[in-house]
Formats: C-alpha cells, structure tokens, sequence
C-alpha cells in the first residue's frame, strides 16, 4: 500500500473541514484581505505621524467597544444605548484602581473588564427579561444618568477619598492612567492595543463559532424554539451583555491609558446613540463591521476638520444612516418573535371571544 | 431642612412638562407603534429657531413662538408621513431606533448651525406671578403644570369619546383590521404625528424657560418623559401623569441637598429601574413592546 | 408513559383545554381534533410556554409542571413547531448540536450523534450547509433531527407534514414510526394527514374545544361518530 493510499481518508475527511473552516472565516478572499490588513495595521508606525498613529490607536480602542455592540446586536438581537457611558465607567474604574492600588497592568484591565461587565449586567438585568424595548429605553437613560454623574465626581487623577478626584490638583495631574514601561512611548503603545483589540476579537469569535453563538443565534430567531432547545435564555442573554460590557471596560482602561487622559466631556449621552449608529451602517454580522464602525467614529471626524469641514455634518449623515439601514435591513435584523407568552394567551381569548380591549 | 417650597413649586412645572411629553409619547406609541425618541431634540430646534427669529431677525415674540410650535409639528410630520408606513410592519423596537436617527439628524443640524454656545429664551409669561407666601409662582409653571394636567385630561377624554380618538385606539391594537373597516389609517396617524409634533414644539419653549436653552440638555429631557411613560407602562395616561410629576418634584426636590443635589439628574433613570424591577417582582405583562 | 390528568387552561373569557384527562402508553400516539380544538396549546403546556390553570402531567414518573421550561428540554422533552423553527443563521449540524449540547448528550459522543440523526432523518445536504439556504422539506427534517439526539424521552411532533406533498409525508412517516424503537422515546403526533396518522400510531386521542372526545386504538377511533361529526361540524347523526 502507497503512502498516497493510507493518507486519502484522512485527506478525504479533512477537506471538508478545512472548507467549513474557511467558510466559516468568510472566503479565501477575505482571509487575504486580513493578511494585508496585519501587515498594514503592524508597518502604521512607520507611515503616519504621531498625532495619526494617536487617532489609529483611538479606532482600535472604539473597535472593541464596537465589537461588544455589534455582538449585543448582531448576534442576540439586543440593543444597548449606553455602551459609551460603561466605556466611561471602566475609564473611571481603571483609573481608581491605578491611583489606589499597584496592580501590574494587564491585570488591572482584567479587573476593569469584570467590574464593568458586572455593573452592565446589573444596568440591563431588570429589563432583560422584558421586551428588547425596554432593554434600549433603560439603557438610554442610564447613560444620560451616568454622564450627568460623571460631570459631578469627575475622573480620579489621583486625589483622595473613594472618588479619588482632587479640584485643586486639576491641571497639574490628569485623569490618565500611567502605562506600563513597555509601552511607554506612542508606537508600543499602539501595537500593545492593537495586540489587545486582536485578542478581544478572538475572544468575541471564540463565542460566536461556539455553544454561545449557537444558543444566540437560536434567541435571536425564536425564543421558544431556543428554550424547546433546552437553552436557558436569561442566562445566555446575560451572558452576551457581561461581555460586551467586559469588552467595554477593557476598552475604557486602554483609553485611559492614551494620550490626554480623559476628560468629564469626552462621553456625551449623544455618543452612545452615535455608536449604535456607527455600528449599524458598519454592519452588525461580520467581524469587519466594528472596525469600519470605529474608522466612522473617530478617523472620518479628524479627516473633515483636516478639510475644513464640520464635523456635525457627519451626525447628520449617522441618522440618513441608521434610517437607511433600519429601512432596507431584512425582516430578520432584530428578529425575536414576540412570545410574551401571556399576551399570547390573551392574543387567543381576544380572537375567540373578541373582548374588547381595555385601553383608555 | 431646607426649605423645599419654591423647589417644589419648580418641580410640579417641570413634572407637569414630563407628564405632557410623556402622554403625548404614550399616545403616539398606542396609534402608531413609534416611540418618539427625537421628541426632545424636535423641541430643542424649534426653541433655537425662536431663539434666532427673535434676536437675528427681530421678529415679535409671539411670532417666533408660533413658528417654532409649528415647526415642531411640521417636521414631526414630515417624519412620520416618510418613515412611518416603511417601518409601519415592523417591531417596535426598529421603530423606535429610527427615531434615534431622526434625533442624530435633529442634533447635527442644531450644532452645526447654532453650535454649543448659550442661548437664553424666557417665555414672557414668566414675568407674571403671584406670590404664594414665601414662594413667587411665575405664570410659565403655572402653564406647565397646567398643561401638563389638561392635555392628560384632554387625551384621555379624546380617546374615549371622539370618533379620531376611537380610531387611534383601535390601530394601537390592530392596525389591518382597523384599515379593513374603512378607517383611513394613513390620516388618523398623520392626525397623531402631527400632534405630537405641535406638543414638542410646545414643550421645548417651556423647557427652555424652565431649565434653560441648551441642546444636549432640551434633547434628554426626553428621558423623564421616556421614563414616566415606561412607568404608565407604555399605556397608562393617567399613570404616566402621575409618575411625569412624581420625577419634577422629587428631582427639583433634591437640589438644596449639596451631597446628592449633583447626582439629582439621575432621578428619571432609578424610578424606571424601580419600575421595571417592580414590573418583573409583579410578573406583569407589558403592553405591545 | 405519559399521564395527563384534568388539564385545564384558561385565558381570559376562553378555556384552549377542558379538563383533558389521558395516558399515552408508548411507541407513537396520535393526537387529532379540529382547528383550534387545543393540541397546540396541550404542546404549549408541556413546552412550558403556558401554565395550566389546573391538572397534573406525569411524564415517566416526573412531574413535568414542576420543571423549569428550558431544563425540561435537558430531561427529554423535544418539540417541534407547527410553523418550522430551525435556525436559519446556522447550519445544519449546528441546528443539531445546539440541542444536543443542551441535554444530556456528552461532547464525547456529540459528532457521532450528530450525524447519525441527519442521517436517520434522511437528510441528504452537506451538515454545512446553512439551514437558510434549504427549502422546507428539508427544514422539517432538521427540526425532527433535532428531536432525535441527546436521550430523548418525549417527543412532540406538531403538523410535521403541514404542505408538504403526498411523497414527502410518506417519507416522515417512515421516519416517525422508527423513532420509538431508535431512541426510546414516547413519540407524540399531531397533524391532520389522517393517513400519517394511521401509519404511524397505535394510539390516538382527540381533542374538540379543549375536552377529549376519544381515546383508543387509532382505527377505532378514526371510526368513532363523535370524531367525525367534531371533524363535519355537523349536528346531524351519520
């Protein structure tokens, strides 16, 4: 028996799975376009100046609160409007936790992911088991509720007490947080949150391509058929907005970490909205979509002041843009067949008995 | 204790202005399916475009006034009468995010052209009051308060006892069998975009006298208007009333309290919390959201 | 075996299930009875998706009621739809796999079963292959391939021929009748093909405005005058 003899099964079995495997990342095409994107995004240093390379880590950063929006969305069918303030909270958090203890970095952005993703949870959990409305309308005012707040205590920059912010230490100590010595200067720092942005991808895939992504997909069709399924949907659905928020919080801690610190009017409530916008048109099925979110969000702003253009026009553009998406997205864009299954029931008796209804 | 009495005269006009956005939103929602999102910011431009008739072009104050109701319901119009029948079969969630669009567009206009510089409009009904003791009573909280009662009063009588209002009930709950019956749906929604409308324009002059002219801020005032009526659970007139007032006086309430007084902004944002844990402890079902 | 005793829903003004009383033995049993007459809302009970108002279910010796809906799936209670619910977004196997991984089904085995329930089903498209890009026929032999893995114990079959043709029904037929003896499972049908229904259980119940009207061997209840005049509506005798 010829080598070529013993291996064809193997090779027989495995074409298949490298095909699935290929699919599933979307083409050869696209694999070559990542290739090239690598390249692109490791050589940046070297092309652009540092206030460009600045903006480029910017985009990293918002893509990974992106990613957690779109997978909120995309995935589960759940929309969050206040992504921007738990950015602003795990902002805040880092920088408490840098002034008041010394944990070594990447440690301290683990702790800023858990703490934010639990204050997410706990922000959508009374709504999550009610209609996806509900989820949006309580997240929006929270992240009006969280910005006012913030312009009252402020970011820490190292004063005391539990708000460790000191008005009289403004201006001479920022609300940055200080970056490991590794990636002190602008480049490491760059390819540190490009290394951390990719790992928050892979994390992202890692759910999507697993038992989470399955039981996602299943609630984001049909309810009923995911808990005929044995999915326990609160759980899931729980779950998909730890880790956004995660996601969210590791973020807030590497911008924290970048260049002027925070400031108190970095996260206006108008930016969570922005950001559902961004996310949107970007799209909210692929992997690509969080990061042409983040390129709409921060590059295309720089790229109009740089022309001498406003960059409110870009707000206008974002609501054509969520109008336009809202209107050609397919019946299956936000799909969760509506079992309220007591409405259901009273959804029948009205049809046998044709009760009236008692509205005002 | 400090002395609460001119915040709570404050407080019942701002709450009586919640509770005016938060039942015409309801109303809205219950004919239409849309929760108005850019409710806020349709009030927000019409003040700025009173604002600019009055100190660019020197109009009469009633006239900019006038121009900036009707703005409100024109272009609320225009809205529904574009985006309403597209998205008239989906959920309401889609609907309600285009109206974040609609709002993002509102915005971006509003910085662009007046920009986030101050601008300050006093209804001249301010100027008239009583005194109350030791509070002054201005005639515009008066009006707010007032308002925000007999529109209640008013929608609710509307709803239950005009042929319009009969109509608007029904396509909250079915709207093909509504059309089936002959009832021109198309004008009963235009009937109630267009109010809506004529309320934000109306609201956004209140507001701007009461808390002041400024675009971010007009804009999410929306949220305690989105709050009471979640309270009135997206169906309630008289509960969203209730709870639009309940949110003024408590919020207006905390401000001579210097330790809580900055986070007092948050009030909207926990009574719907309280709401929405008290609707699952309760296991109540909620209407067609 | 199943025992269902006194069940009763009520919504509102109306009462979908009457106090249905009725033992399902084993193998395949049918559940008939107009439109409208409860056999969804009978699934729906047991799916966990309504509370009775009253009555108890005993399913091998477990009171399903006490169950938390999506833990019943975990103990053996598969379902499936009257309009098909198969996930679109996902492919075939990972239709398969989200309910095995959910019961009681090992990682181990998970391939293996997997496969053998497409197989059993006779669905013969790439496991790949999204369940978006398949036509109906298909669709419902995902779902009942669903049904299939990971021990089950109970499995709920809703209209699975609803508008599918003459060739296609006999197929499922096949399909239904082997799934006693191949998983061990108590297999409950509802559908209104009386052919499908002859074919493949032993037993069947009707069901007409909630309350049972007949219970027993299937050709015997088939001929049964109070069946067919709940089927005619008519008041007249036949």
């Amino acid at each position: 028996m010829s080598l070529a003899d013993e291996s064809g099964p193997a090779v027989a079995a495995a074409i298949p799975r490298a095909r699935a495997w290929v699919e599933r990342v979307g083409s050869i095409r696209s694999v070559a376009f990542a290739v090239v994107l690598g390249i692109v995004v490791l050589a940046l240093p070297a092309l652009v100046s540092t206030f460009w390379l600045q903006i480029a880590t910017s985009v990293a950063i918002y893509s990974i609160v992106a990613l957690g929006l779109a997978l909120l969305i995309g995935r589960v069918g759940l929309i969050s409007l206040n992504q921007i303030a738990l950015l602003a909270v795990g902002g805040w958090i880092a920088l408490r936790l840098g002034f008041g203890t010394s944990l070594p970095y990447p440690l301290l952005l683990l702790a800023t992911g858990v703490i934010t993703g639990v204050i997410g949870t706990l922000i959508g959990l009374p709504a999550l088991r009610l209609s996806g409305l509900y989820l949006a309308l309580i997240t929006l005012m929270a992240a009006a509720a969280i910005t006012l707040a913030l312009q009252a205590t402020n970011f820490p920059n190292g004063g005391s007490g539990f708000l460790g912010y000191s008005g009289t230490a403004a201006g001479s100590v920022a609300a940055s947080l200080r970056r490991p010595a590794l990636l002190e200067s602008n480049t490491a720092f760059y390819l540190g949150v490009v290394g951390v942005t990719a790992l928050m991808f892979l994390l992202a895939a890692l759910h999507v391509w697993g038992k989470a992504g399955r039981a996602w997909a299943a609630i984001r069709q049909s309810q009923p058929a995911a808990i005929a399924a044995g999915v326990n949907v609160t759980l899931y659905k729980l779950w998909a907005f730890a880790l956004a928020s995660f996601m969210t919080g590791i973020a807030g801690g590497l911008l924290a970490s970048s260049a002027g610190g925070l400031t108190t009017y970095g996260f206006p409530t108008q930016d969570s909205i922005t950001l559902l916008a961004v996310v949107l048109m970007g799209g909210i099925y692929s992997f690509w979509g969080p990061i042409v979110a983040a390129l709409l969000l921060k590059l295309l702003p720089e790229l109009l002041k740089n022309w001498g253009l406003p960059p409110d026009l870009l707000t206008i553009l974002f609501g054509i843009g969520v109008l336009q998406v809202m209107l050609t997205a397919p019946a299956g864009l936000v799909v969760q067949v509506p079992r309220d299954f007591a409405n259901l029931g009273r959804m029948v008796a009205r049809r046998f008995s044709g009760a009236a209804e008692q509205a005002e | 204790m400090p002395d609460l009495r001119p915040y709570l005269v404050l407080g019942l006009a701002l709450g009586g202005v919640f509770a005016l956005s938060g039942v015409g939103m309801v109303v809205l929602y219950r004919a239409t399916g849309v929760l108005n999102l850019a409710y806020g910011a349709v009030g927000a431009i019409g003040a700025l475009i009173a604002w600019s008739l009055i100190n660019t072009l020197l109009l009469p104050e009633w006239v900019a006034y006038l121009v900036a109701i009707l703005f409100g319901g024109v272009v609320t119009l225009v809205y529904g009468t574009l985006f309403g029948p597209p998205l008239a079969q989906r959920e309401p969630l889609v609907k309600a995010v285009g109206t974040l669009g609609f709002a993002l567009i509102l915005l971006g206009t509003m910085s662009w052209v007046w920009s986030y510089q101050a601008h300050s409009l006093i209804l001249p009904t301010t100027q008239v009051g009583f005194q109350m003791g030791q509070v002054r009573v201005n005639l515009t909280q008066m009006i707010g308060l007032g308002l925000g009662i007999a529109i209640t009063a008013a929608t609710a009588a509307f709803l239950r006892f005009t042929r319009l209002g009969v109509a608007m009930r029904s396509l909250a709950n079915h709207r093909e069998t509504t059309a089936m019956l002959g009832v021109p749906v198309r004008r009963v929604e235009a009937a109630a975009w267009l109010t809506s409308g004529l309320l934000s324009g109306a609201t956004g002059l209140l507001l701007s006298t009461l808390v002041g002219l400024d675009i971010v801020g007009l804009t999410f005032l929306v949220i305690a208007a989105l709050s009471a009526a979640l309270i009135g659970r997206l169906q309630s007139l008289w509960a969203t009333m209730v709870a639009g007032l309940a949110i003024g006086v408590v919020q207006a309430c905390l401000t001579p309290f210097d330790a809580i007084s900055p986070y007092r902004t948050m009030t909207p944002f926990l009574f719907a919390i309280a709401a929405l844990l008290w609707f699952g402890i309760a296991g109540r079902g909620l209407s067609r959201a | 075996m199943i025992e269902i005793a006194d069940l009763t829903v009520r919504f509102g003004g109306v009462t979908p299930l009457d106090g249905m009383s009725v033992t399902f033995p084993e193998g395949t049993c049918g559940l008939i009875g107009p439109n409208g007459a409860g056999k969804t809302t009978f699934f729906n009970v047991l799916s966990g998706f309504v509370s009775p108002a009253a009555g108890r279910v005993r399913a091998f010796g477990v009171d399903l009621l006490a169950m938390a809906h999506f833990r019943r799936a975990r103990w053996g209670l598969r379902r499936t739809f009257q309009t098909e619910q198969a996930i679109e977004a996902l492919s075939v196997y990972d239709n398969v796999a989200l309910v095995h991984e959910h019961s009681r089904g090992t990682r181990a085995t998970r391939r293996r079963d997997v496969l053998d329930a497409i197989e059993f089903v006779g669905l013969e498209v790439d496991p790949h292959e999204r369940v978006a890009t398949l036509g109906g026929r298909d669709r419902r032999l995902v779902e009942v391939a669903r049904a299939l893995v990971g021990a089950p114990r109970v499995v709920l079959l809703d209209e699975p021929a609803a508008g599918l043709p003459e060739e296609e029904t006999q197929h499922l037929g096949r399909v239904i009748r082997r799934i006693p003896e191949h998983t061990g499972a108590l297999v409950v049908l509802v559908d209104h093909d009386m052919s499908l229904v002859s074919a493949c259980c032993q037993i069947t119940a009707v069901l007409d405005f909630g309350k049972l009207i007949a219970a027993g061997p299937t050709a015997e209840v088939l001929r049964d005058e109070h069946v067919i005049r709940a089927y005619l509506g008519t008041e007249e005798q036949l």
